[in-house]
């Protein structure tokens, strides 16, 4: 036996006993436990094996930096790769595995790369798998892929619910040790609203693991009365278990709280991991400080940890991590470790301290070897002995686990997530936190003190300074005292020489020293390239132990100060947060908000096939019985249009209602053609146009009465067109009386066409709309039979005589149903947006598809619909720049194929007859398509160059993507009743 | 020919079955609400909103700039579009059937907001009566306090379904329930 439980002690729950697996191996803990605290009770020192050299692993640290431990906790489609068994939360009945190992993780075939290592350096794939260059993507990075790597993820799909929530407070404490404790009652006692988060799923941070008293207690039942305090005060939140990883705009704060990740089956109605938004007025970051890995040769074998992860797993919870512990540091963290370890009875073998002298006080019993260093380590999968070496001798010492320590480099990671960077400081030969201004704070060890002291009286300063900043009372806070205190502070010793086996400087991606030296001897000097190079850093963990060890090594390599090497580029997240709870419930039905129609259901009960148009639902085509494409519908249907009647439903078009002595006046501006002089009960196609001259989007617009207009926009730009309106009034002609509303949703519409419409309209509608009393482009509110109140408007986009009729959405489906029934001798149906499609493209109508933001209004053929007689609108004096009035420019035809069964694609580009296929000879291109029932045969329209003076000449359509050439002839883009006459039936 | 014409609210779908008695959270859809956007015309800002507020039979909702719902369980949008044409300086659109009212109550119904709206819904920042327009689920909304632990959200028609879902779905943990109010 070596690393052991305890008879006593510690913050476990002694009295429940919690069952669980490794590798298949069934091992018992207590609640309270960290997985990595229940595997080292049960001496399973072997826990892990490396990213590239498949190197043995234990745990280096016991808490969130941890490089090395990384487990796969739970089986089935919630098996959770690379978790860190030091914040693993035990539980009965979990099942870890060990990964990146086989055929086992005591006999890892793989341990051939650590043989093979002195050709596997830094960036040797760079150099060596160069040729033949296919080989890197079809061999080379499968092998090395399946060498290297971490866990494997579940391929099922995620059982669990996540999802996402905000907080709001007055001060946000990242972290519930001694500065977040007292930052958070200061500020809980003075009223504020206050947010306590801690990553831990028990707050307390370093007090739980801290042999010191504070105000005449052990340090974790004093933690223990100030949560007590905090939970009772209603203005402060508790947030165990919730890690805090960035930090971002206006003080949101990202964070993860881990509902349900320690229980076995987790509630279906509850989410097993929560992220929160907290938008915070000030916030403190009392994070801690994290002890230094020393970097000496074999520094990573089982059993080697930091001095402070020792101690937190004797005092937290009652396990010793050897029998006999070597311990191996720069400053008092080890003796204090040292001491721990005695005091609970556990034999100490050596310290080894690197300095040549100093006042910490020894154990007693303990041997000191002053001015010494490790420079080896012995022990196949676990430490069974070091080599000392002193003034040049070596020494063998028996251990079964060395606690190490290089000093402390305080936790600033959130604070240097928008760009600032930390400062380094040759007292404290530390990076601090750098000057972020006074809403953001760093308090405790973050700030670089060391003392517990220190510590509790920084953070109720800090806090109370934040909350006078905010207007609080000012608040002074009691210190407790401290007894039984050491002092923490450290001689610098970035590497210790004489290494005789790799020393490790990121552990989690296995990069060692010389790694770091060849990087140099290679020009990538710069402390970021060096990470690239290297890749010490880029594992999961980010480097949160090495990165300030590979500053300080390089700034020896360099013979320069670590403040000239700087850090790397901080950024989130602090630590690894799932997909699942990034999506939230933003998945599968719940993805993006459905709209629907006021017409769907009459829609679905009709036998609509849908289409998502943006956030839209809508009735794409109608299938009857017998019909077995969707093109058999639509061609039905658009016959049926020309011959009879159909309904469609066109709610989804954008309404907006415009009121004021102004509004004449603000539509004469905003499109292009003329609206000062529309009459009441008239409705007119408009062109809008954007500042460059170019088309931003067509509707129509009906004046109701001398104020009120209702504007219609196409379904993509409704808001667009609303904000449009509301800037230009807005910022242009303040001067206007005119006001806007979007009233899309108050009105369901549908369009009633074809030569029928009117017999069928009639039947519905109460007023005489008989072509002499509703003339085509008539707009006026009606009532229908029965009394309800509607909108007509006589207004046509298929070609055929047509309403369109609006009513309040509630009663949408009632009056469609109403519609088709009173049509029903006439032969009506409904049809959809495919349909409707067709019918347009027939009569060479445009939609979005030509107005695409490269076109003007010439370009499309409506040249007319510029009035440049009005003084100004918007658009128009762009319009007459050179470019956009060329003469080659592309224009819009028509199309259709010369063999009659040839299909002509949407996308497809235009070239000149016997042109060889290429885009150097590109003349144009297809913006719609599709086969026409009318004609019988397939017509598109498409732009092309001085397109209007082609008319006539043979093309070829060219759809280099799917491979297809076809024939066609330029003509007219209006392809039906080129006069008009069915408008005006 | 008369025709008969039944109006349908758009949520009929979404709450049927098995009606339960509410819990002490509670979802409840009203029914049949009168709901008119009131635009306030340059010079007549102030004055609008003084005679909103003096109205009775109304609650205004404040959507931005000179703009508002004027919202009314008691009486029918004849009554207010004739209320409404009495206030100088204002224009209005009836909106009734294009918005969806729900009343969402309970002692958990602050967190449970929480997951669907960004803003601050504590009662020294979002008093009983404070109303504002924001995204709840994704969708626009306004949203209103009538209570300390009452809230009103109106959102457009078209989305109702989505945001209706997405409110059960945020609520299921503290096994809210719904239903029409009448």
């Amino acid at each position: 036996m070596t690393s052991y439980r305890l008879a006593a002690g510690g913050a476990v729950n002694r009295g429940q006993l919690l069952n669980f697996t490794f590798d298949g191996r069934t091992f018992r803990g207590f609640e309270g436990d960290t997985l990595a605290s229940a595997l080292l009770a049960n001496d399973q020192m072997l826990m892990a094996r490396s990213f590239k050299y498949h190197r043995p692993r234990g745990v280096v640290t016991a808490g969130s930096a941890e490089p090395s431990a990384l487990l796969t906790v739970g089986n089935g489609a919630r098996r959770e790769p690379n978790a860190r068994a030091t914040v693993v939360e035990l539980y009965n009945g979990l099942v870890a595995a060990s990964q990146n190992r086989w055929p086992s993780l005591k006999h890892d075939f793989g341990t051939i790369n650590n043989l093979l290592s002195p050709f596997l350096g830094a960036g040797f794939y760079y150099k060596t798998f160069m040729w033949p260059a296919p080989f890197w993507e079809r061999l080379y990075e499968p092998l090395i892929r399946r060498a290297a790597g971490l866990g494997k993820v579940a391929m099922q799909a995620d059982p669990d619910r996540y999802e996402k929530s905000w907080a709001h407070c007055d001060l946000l404490v990242i972290g519930a040790g001694p500065a977040g404790l007292m930052a958070a009652l200061a500020a809980g006692r003075a009223g504020a609203r206050v947010i306590l988060a801690d990553e831990g799923f028990r707050l307390g941070g370093s007090l739980l693991g801290e042999s010191a008293s504070v105000g005449g207690m052990p340090a974790a039942d004093f933690a223990g009365t100030v949560i007590e305090e905090l939970a009772a005060l209603p203005n402060v939140t508790l947030m165990p278990r919730t890690t805090v990883f960035g930090w971002y705009d206006d003080m949101v704060f990202g964070a993860v709280e881990r509902v349900q990740k320690h229980v076995a089956s987790p509630s279906p109605d509850l989410a097993v991991e929560r992220l929160w938004r907290i938008v915070a007025k000030r916030a403190i970051l009392a994070s801690g400080a994290e002890e230094r890995p020393l970097v000496f040769g074999g520094n990573d074998k089982p059993g080697v940890m930091t001095a402070a992860a020792a101690r937190t797993y004797l005092n937290r919870y009652g396990v010793a991590v050897g029998s006999r512990v070597a311990v191996f540091t720069n400053g008092g963290s080890g003796y204090r470790t040292a001491a721990d370890l005695v005091a609970r009875g556990v034999d100490v073998t050596a310290i080894i301290d690197a300095r040549p002298q100093s006042a910490d006080p020894m154990p007693e019993g303990v041997r000191v070897v002053r001015n010494g260093s490790v420079v080896a380590t012995k022990g196949r999968h676990r430490i069974d002995g070091l080599i000392a070496e002193r003034s040049g001798f070596e020494e063998v010492i028996a251990c079964d686990a060395l606690a190490m320590s290089g000093g402390w480099s305080p936790v600033v990671h959130l604070m240097c997530q928008r760009g600032a960077k930390p400062v380094w400081s040759d007292e404290k030969q530390a990076f601090l936190a750098p000057d972020i201004g006074k809403a953001f704070l760093a308090a405790g060890s973050a700030a670089g003190f060391d003392r517990i002291s220190d510590c509790l009286k920084d953070g109720a300063n800090k806090a109370s300074a934040l909350l006078r900043d905010l207007g609080f009372a000012a608040y002074e806070a009691d210190i407790p005292d401290v007894e039984g205190e050491y002092d923490p502070s450290f001689a610098p010793l970035w590497y210790v020489p004489g290494a005789k086996d790799k020393a490790f400087v990121d552990f989690q991606n296995d990069v060692h020293v010389g790694d770091l030296g060849l990087a140099q001897r290679e020009g990538f000097r710069h402390i970021e390239h060096t990470k690239r190079y290297t890749t010490a850093g880029m594992a999961t963990d980010q480097g949160k132990l090495g990165n300030v060890n590979a500053a300080g090594i390089v700034a020896g390599m360099r013979g320069v100060s670590p403040a000239e090497i700087g850090t790397t580029t901080f950024r989130p997240f602090y630590t690894p947060v799932s997909f699942g709870a990034l999506a939230g419930t933003v998945r599968a039905e719940h993805a993006a908000p459905v709209r629907t129609s006021p017409l769907h259901n009459w829609a679905r009960k009709n036998g609509a096939a849908f289409v998502e148009s943006g956030l839209w639902y809508r009735s794409a085509w109608f299938s009857r019985e017998g019909e077995k494409s969707w093109r058999e519908s639509v061609d039905r249907e658009v016959l049926n249009v020309r011959a009879n009647v159909g309904l469609c439903d066109v709610s989804t078009l954008g309404k907006i209602e415009i009121f004021g002595r102004g509004a004449a006046e603000l539509l004469d501006r905003v499109y292009s053609n003329s609206f000062l002089k529309l009459p009441v009960g008239k409705a007119r196609y408009g062109l809008m146009l954007r500042e460059d001259g170019i088309v931003f989007d067509d509707g129509t617009t009906s004046r109701l009465s001398e104020n009120h207009y209702v504007m219609t926009t196409t379904t993509a730009y409704a808001a667009e067109v609303l904000a449009h309106l509301e800037f230009s009034a807005q910022t242009f002609w303040p001067e206007l009386d005119v006001r806007f509303v979007s009233s899309t949703d108050q009105w369901a519409q549908m369009s009633l066409a074809g030569p029928k419409s009117r017999t069928v309209m009639s039947r519905i509608v109460q007023d005489d709309i008989s072509d002499d009393a509703f003339p085509f482009l008539a707009a006026r509110e009606v009532v229908l039979r029965g009394g309800l109140q509607a909108r007509l408007f006589r207004i046509s986009f298929s070609g055929e005589l047509a309403y369109e009729l609006a009513v309040p959405a509630g009663y949408g489906e009632a009056v469609a149903d109403a519609i088709m029934e009173a049509g029903r001798d006439e032969g009506i149906c409904a049809y959809g947006v495919e349909a409707l499609n067709v019918l347009r493209l027939e009569k060479g109508h445009v939609t979005h598809s030509e107005l695409e933001g490269r076109t003007t209004a010439d370009d499309v053929g409506l040249g007319r619909m510029m009035a440049m007689q009005k003084p100004d609108f918007i658009g128009k004096r762009l319009s007459m720049r050179f470019g956009l009035t060329a003469a080659d420019r592309l224009q819009l035809v028509g199309l259709k194929a010369v063999e009659a069964d040839k299909e002509i694609k949407a996308g497809a580009h235009l070239l000149k007859d016997q042109a060889k296929p290429s885009l150097a000879n590109d003349q144009g291109f297809v913006s719609s398509a599709c086969f026409s029932p009318s004609l019988g045969h397939h017509i598109a329209l498409a732009m092309l160059k001085s397109g209007r003076e082609r008319f006539g000449e043979r093309i070829l359509v060219w759809d280099g993507l799917r491979g297809s050439e076809v024939m066609a002839e330029v003509c007219s883009p209006v392809f039906v009743d080129p006069d008009n006459l069915k408008l005006h039936l | 020919m008369s025709i008969n014409l039944l109006q349908r609210h758009v949520l009929e779908d979404h709450i049927s079955g098995f009606e339960t008695d509410p819990n002490p959270n509670h979802l409840a859809v009203v029914r049949r609400p009168v709901i008119f956007s009131v635009l306030a015309h340059a010079g007549h800002e102030a004055a609008v909103a003084e005679a909103l507020k003096a109205a009775s039979d109304l609650a205004p909702r404040f959507c931005g700039p000179s703009e508002w719902l004027a919202v009314s369980q008691t009486v029918g949008a004849e009554t207010i579009g004739g209320l409404l044409s009495n206030i100088p300086g204002a224009s209005f659109a009836d909106q009734s059937d294009g918005k969806v009212l729900m009343t969402i109550s309970g002692p958990s119904v602050r967190k449970i907001l929480a997951k669907c709206v960004a803003v601050d819904l504590h009662s020294d920042v979002f008093a009983e009566g404070d109303s504002a327009n924001m995204l709840c689920c994704h969708v626009a909304a306004n949203v209103a306090r009538t209570g300390a632990d009452t809230f009103e959200i109106i959102v457009p028609r078209s989305f109702a379904g989505s945001v209706f879902d997405e409110l059960m779905e945020m609520g299921r943990e503290h096994a809210l329930t719904r239903g029409f109010s009448d």
